[in-house]
């Protein structure tokens, strides 16, 4: 599955003086759902530009199903796009938008209407085939955007944070809409999203993204449980963070001093190495019950239905956070309490300031 | 208008100009018709009958279609591939080519019909071009003839063609292209099939413009073609300055007039469909 059907190797892309890639490499597998996630301008849309071919990279190479397509012009490409617009065209109808590919490739016209129905079918928006663009809602028009993209047949389909206009509700049923419509068709795509839950919910594979370089490329879960760099610590899911500095290594384990007290974990660090210890609230227990413990002062508490996010006075530089399902019956802003979590649950990064 | 119609206010702004416009050209124009039907006395459409009753009057008709129709190619072709050039550029290159198109518009016409003398004289600059790439066998003077006059006009009212097709070409989203692109359109399917149609109110307007101008112009012809050769425009000169025929001249006022409104609203009401359409 991870074969390299569309492999990206040392792309690099400058404007003026901003390095925007920064040689990515990203190797996906037919029929795979890769969500490239990071914050604005961290590069994941002038990399999904440059698979489109509607950018050329200053350096590197993109080849799909076995073909270098790096010079190739996008309309010889194969490579279908979902705009975060839609860019649907006004001047057409919402049937004529979705045959606009299959006309413009020459297909035999016998065939264009039956498949234009088929994907307006696919999106749900079989009952509007005549109406104006202009007449739909942004819902609708993304369905319309995914339809026109699919109806072509692309090896690779690419979307570029096609959610983010909708509202939260309408998004979430859109997710699960696409996914569906993806698995029918079997297509391999390649989602734009700053939305960690977007990507975290869809993806099979996730590319974290940072300064224009992929940080890690995992599955949701070891992304979120295995982040590899503190940026993916701290960008993708809620985290404690605390500096601190490796006091002893002997066996793969290490024990970090922080100020919030005396930690262990399973790392290799030179004793004196100045670190990040970092853990996901939810592992985090109020009580004595796991081997790291620490004492913090309450300063918040969310209630979020299921659970409450606990928020706690953290030293300097970093955050302490507790996600329990029940606040415990005496605790007030300015309790102070004991959090306790397993070693196997403790990450440990070198501080961020030694590795910029 | 929206839908009940209810009055709008801000339609309030448009009564100076309204006023200006009935004022300085509704009334003269009134005072014109009257003068070409009520000339015998009583109103009569006899002026009218009689005009189009003479065949030279079709001669000067078909003259000033056929011009006004070849400058509004003409100034089509230079035009829109401009426009697009111009859209697409930025900076000081946009910059540059707009001051390219808008500053000769500050050069009076009897200047520019000095410097055309130059270019379309036996030995001027077409006709050594033409006869240098093997096009024309032998010199030939386009001074003075009909494709002198539709060069010299279009070169005048290109600016008219380009800025209404540059306004709406530079609306068009530029992910509209890459869409169609990424679809499987070449660049010829792209232009044919997304950039042209969404420009088309664009392209009417720029026509009515130009076709307006190109029908009523009176400087340009007489510069570089002379008297022998007779538009509508040029004979209402004539018959007012020249032949002292009242007449004649309010009647092919009115005929030059109905006939660029034509076409005006006619382009007006084809740019409203495909407006809305779009």
């Amino acid at each position: 599955m991870n074969s390299g059907f569309l492999s990206v190797s040392g792309a690099a892309k400058t404007f003026g003086a901003a390095t925007v890639l920064d040689g990515v490499d990203l190797s996906m597998g037919r029929g795979e759902f890769i969500s490239l996630l990071g914050p604005s301008g961290c590069g994941k849309t002038t990399l999904l530009r440059i698979v489109a071919g509607l950018m050329a990279p200053d350096q590197g190479k993109v080849a799909l199903d076995g073909e270098d397509i790096t010079r190739r012009p996008p309309h010889r490409r194969d490579v279908s796009v979902v705009f975060q617009n839609y860019a649907l065209f006004p001047h057409l109808s919402v049937a004529e938008n979705v045959a606009f590919g299959l006309k413009a490739r020459g297909a035999p016209k016998n065939e264009i209407a039956p498949t234009v129905a088929r994907y307006l079918g696919l999106v749900q928006m079989g009952a509007f085939a005549g109406r104006s663009i202009r007449a739909l809602s942004g819902g609708q028009q993304q369905r319309v955007a995914v339809a026109r993209a699919l109806a072509v047949g692309p090896k690779l389909l690419l979307l570029d944070e096609p959610f983010s206009a909708l509202d939260r509700k309408l998004r979430e049923a859109m997710q699960i809409d696409l996914k569906r419509i993806l698995r029918e068709v079997g297509t391999t795509a390649i989602f734009v999203t700053h939305d960690q839950d977007e990507a975290l919910t869809m993806s099979d594979r996730i590319a974290v993204m940072h300064r224009g370089r992929i940080e890690q490329l995992d599955t949701p879960a070891e992304i979120y449980h295995r982040p590899a760099t503190p940026f993916a610590l701290g960008f993708v899911g809620l985290s404690t963070q605390l500096p601190g500095k490796v006091v002893q290594a002997a066996d793969g384990m290490v024990e970090v001093d922080t100020e919030a007290g005396r930690l262990r974990a399973k790392a290799n660090f030179i004793p004196g190495s100045a670190v990040l210890v970092g853990v996901r609230p939810e592992r985090v227990a109020i009580g004595e019950t796991k081997a790291n413990r620490i004492e913090a002062v309450l300063a918040d508490a969310a209630f979020q239905g299921a659970r409450v996010q606990l928020h706690f006075a953290a030293p300097e530089g970093g955050q302490i956070l507790a996600e329990v399902p029940a606040l415990p019956a005496d605790a007030r802003p300015g309790t102070r309490l004991t959090l306790s979590w397993n070693v196997e649950d403790t990450l440990v990064y070198p501080a961020l300031d030694l590795v910029a | 208008m929206t839908k009940g119609s209810r009055f709008d206010p801000v339609l309030l702004l448009a009564v100076p100009a309204v006023l200006y416009l009935a004022l300085i050209y509704g009334i003269p124009l009134l005072v014109l018709l009257g003068r070409s039907m009520l000339a015998g006395g009583a109103p009569s459409l006899a002026p009218f009958v009689g005009f189009f009753s003479d065949s030279f009057s079709w001669i000067v008709i078909g003259n000033t279609v056929r011009v006004a129709i070849l400058v509004t190619l003409l100034c089509l072709v230079i035009g829109y591939p401009t426009a697009l050039a111009l859209a697409r550029a930025k900076g000081l290159a946009q910059a540059l080519i707009l001051v390219a198109i808008i500053l000769p518009l500050s050069v009076g016409v009897v200047v520019k019909a000095f410097a055309w003398q130059i270019v379309l004289r036996r030995d001027g600059v077409v006709s050594q071009i033409m006869t240098g790439i093997g096009l024309w066998d032998e010199p030939q003077r386009l001074l003075f003839t009909e494709a002198g006059l539709v060069i010299g006009a279009a070169n005048v009212f290109v600016p008219f063609m380009i800025l209404p097709i540059y306004s709406v070409l530079k609306l068009i989203d530029p992910r509209l292209g890459e869409a169609a692109a990424t679809l499987g359109a070449s660049p010829v399917y792209r232009f044919f099939k997304v950039a042209l149609p969404l420009s088309l109110p664009g392209i009417v307007t720029g026509i009515a413009f130009v076709f307006s101008m190109a029908a009523s112009m009176y400087v340009i012809p007489s510069l570089l073609i002379g008297d022998r050769f007779q538009t509508l425009a040029t004979l209402t000169g004539r018959s007012f300055l020249f032949m002292r025929n009242e007449q004649l001249g309010s009647t092919t006022a009115v005929v030059l007039l109905v006939l660029t409104v034509a076409v005006v609203v006619a382009s007006a009401a084809l740019s409203k469909r495909l407006g809305g359409a779009s």
